[in-house]
């Protein structure tokens, strides 16, 4: 059973990833890109890792994938324009996905993490708990690695909003706390008029005869 | 604990099948009569025109930003407060600084006014 | 022959059909005479009678309503991608009532007992804003594209706040699992969540109305000013599945409100010695207790509705960001000096 699922979803992935950069339309490619995640955090899910699975879901699905789509979707992806350069930097870009290759096929090949290195890992008890194994960990033993994630975080907001923040001119904002310390008299001025003789109007009906 | 994810499973099909049943009955059972005038995307009373995939304000992209940073702020709450009787008064104090981090970059944001609409 | 169907409701697959069944057949027919109820409802709250045409006061108008959607046709709007406008309905459904699998209806009732189950119910309601992306994109119209940039970016928004509020609920409980989070609240009606994370539990609410794009915050489908919003191209059956999840995920909403903070299927009569309340039957847990918590939620949807005048666009995202994360964030300390008084009757280290 498990085994089946296991190969269902590995093709899964396998076929999505393909489409990713084979498929023309960026957004189709966008969209290949998350059921590509959904497949991993499946896979995830069957090495017992059911916290990383989710939070890859919640995280690189619900949040980094809509920021992609995002840009994807607004941006005016000009398909011909694109395809221009491509046979001009084909030989280059050949190389670079060869070292790439290379690099990560010497830190993930098959000598580090082959079968053979590795006893199969031992199915958890049905109580186990990935979740508080995880938090054991790190925030007991691994807790500054985890207080510099809070930097990196920290960096991460002001490097996006010095990027990204264009403050326009002359645009206008509530200012909710001026609406709430609002008095009557600031905005109301009763002003006393002296009450009028007759006389005037009587005179105007009498013009107009 | 795998055996638990297997209804899960099930119900995202079975899920699935209610959705595509009910598409597949309504192209079934409706008519199509497709017509130049009805099938114009919706304006207001006059011709579309340009590409409706328009461009639009960078503050969108901020929010998303913003999100998925906060989304994974969040992501490392839940496990601490599930292990939150082991850790003990440490990692109380580990989370208060992690998230007076996070309040900080929250100050940061709201004074140079990334949070205003207008 | 009663041996027979008990034997083949031991195959676990069929077993487990059979729970899928008896959850979502309940669901939808609640959804189908929950959008009757809304009409009625908010009928009788402005002084009108609402629908009462067909069947005994109107009691087969969402049979009718369904009937009819069923066989409009389906209209694809010129210069619209045919696939995805296609999918989009699909996947919202199927992301709203997949959340359903984790929600338990009483101690031992639940399908998918998972240890993590909040964080898979968050993970389902944030895919969810994919359904709305991919019908605003696929639709070719300028006024889904709109509505869909705007519904993004709301709901992704109040989902912090709901996150944070839901980070809360389990500092109290120390446990993912729903199932866990109500025993912890177990004792009396002072031990429910609501009561020492009541700014939060009020925040939840209002982030989980915003969420679904339910009035007052509503600027999704703001008629008045995008039509109908992302699915202003759909018609017929398509439309249905759309309007369909929506109410799924208001009564999601609604449940997992009366579950994490209101003690779900506990009574609110236990432990209360005034008359002998809490020796009673009444003071048992049951189903009962948890949908008729579920049906007040599911009301203060219908009232907000009639109620609230519709909020603009930059005061929703000023309530979601600058009021709503803030609170979130300084209650999560206060809880945490909570945890650290050991406030009882909530906060027992062990």
């Amino acid at each position: 059973m498990e085994t089946i699922v296991f190969y269902v979803f590995s093709a899964f992935m396998i076929l999505s990833a393909l489409m990713v950069i084979t498929v023309h339309n960026p957004v189709r490619a966008a969209f290949f890109l998350v059921l590509t995640f959904f497949s991993s955090a499946a896979v995830w899910l069957l090495l017992e890792a059911e916290f990383l699975a989710i939070i890859l879901i919640i995280v690189y699905v619900g949040a980094v994938m809509v920021l992609f789509l995002f840009v994807v979707m607004m941006l005016d992806v000009n398909l011909a324009e694109l395809k221009k350069g491509f046979v001009k930097n084909l030989p280059l870009a050949v190389i670079v996905a060869l070292a790439m290759f290379a690099m990560i096929f010497m830190v993930v090949g098959g000598e580090q993490f082959g079968v053979q290195n590795f006893a199969v890992p031992e199915r958890h008890a049905a109580d186990y708990s990935n979740v508080s194994a995880l938090g054991q960990l790190l925030y007991t033993e691994y807790v500054y690695s985890f207080e510099i994630a809070a930097v990196i975080l920290l960096v991460g907001i002001v490097a996006a909003i010095s990027l990204t923040l264009r403050r326009r001119p002359n645009t206008r904002h509530q200012k909710v706390e001026d609406q709430v310390a609002v008095k009557g008299a600031d905005r109301l001025r009763v002003v006393k008029v002296e009450s009028q003789p007759r006389k005037h109007t009587i005179d105007n009906a009498e013009v107009k005869k | 604990m795998l055996e638990n994810y297997l209804p899960v499973l099930i119900f995202m099909g079975v899920g699935l099948l209610v959705g595509i049943g009910m598409t597949v009955m309504g192209l079934i059972l409706s008519p199509h009569r497709p017509d130049r005038e009805k099938n114009s995307p919706y304006e207001c009373g006059f011709e579309a025109f340009e590409d409706s995939r328009l461009k639009f304000d960078v503050r969108y992209y901020l929010v998303a930003i913003l999100f998925i940073i906060f989304d994974l702020e969040i992501a490392f709450l839940f496990p601490w407060a599930v292990v939150l009787d082991t850790i003990g008064t440490f990692g109380l104090i580990a989370m208060a600084i992690f998230l007076g981090l996070l309040v900080v970059g929250f100050i940061y944001e709201w004074k140079k006014g990334a949070l205003e609409w207008e | 022959m009663v041996d027979l169907i008990l034997s083949i409701y031991e195959i676990p697959i069929i077993n487990i059909l059979v729970k899928i069944i008896a959850i979502l057949v309940p669901l939808l027919l609640t959804v189908a005479y929950f959008t009757y109820f809304e009409r009625k409802i908010i009928g009788y709250m402005q002084v009108r009678i609402g629908p009462n045409r067909v069947g005994p006061r109107g009691w087969l108008q969402p049979i009718a309503d369904a009937m009819k959607l069923m066989f409009k046709e389906i209209i694809f709007p010129s210069g619209a991608n045919k696939i995805l406008f296609t999918i989009a309905p699909t996947l919202t459904i199927a992301t709203a009532l997949a959340a359903w699998a984790v929600i338990p209806f009483g101690a031992e009732m639940v399908l998918a007992d998972l240890n993590v189950a909040l964080l898979y119910i968050l993970a389902m309601t944030s895919v969810g804003v994919y359904g709305v992306i991919l019908a605003g994109w696929s639709s070719n119209s300028k006024y889904a594209i709109m509505s869909t940039l705007r519904t993004a970016a709301q709901v992704v928004s109040y989902e912090i706040a709901m996150g944070f509020a839901l980070v809360g609920v389990v500092m109290a409980a120390r446990s993912l699992n729903i199932g866990d989070i109500v025993a912890g609240q177990s004792g009396s009606i002072w031990g429910w969540y609501m009561w020492p994370l009541l700014p939060l539990f009020v925040i939840y609410f209002i982030s989980g109305v915003a969420e679904t794009n339910r009035a007052p915050f509503d600027v999704a489908e703001g008629e008045s000013e995008i039509v109908a919003g992302f699915h202003v191209e759909y018609s017929g059956i398509l439309f249905a599945i759309f309007f369909l999840a929506e109410y799924a995920n208001m009564i999601l909403i609604s449940i997992m409100a009366a579950l994490l903070f209101m003690g779900g299927w506990l009574s609110p009569f236990q432990g209360v010695e005034f008359l002998g309340l809490g020796s009673s039957f009444l003071a048992g847990s049951s189903i009962v207790w948890l949908l008729s918590k579920t049906a007040i939620f599911m009301f203060l949807f219908l009232w907000f509705r009639a109620t609230f005048p519709r909020y603009r666009y930059d005061q929703i995202m000023r309530l979601g960001w600058k009021v709503f994360i803030p609170i979130t964030i300084v209650w999560i300390y206060v809880i945490g000096i909570m945890y650290y008084a050991e406030l009882a009757p909530w906060f027992i280290k062990g």
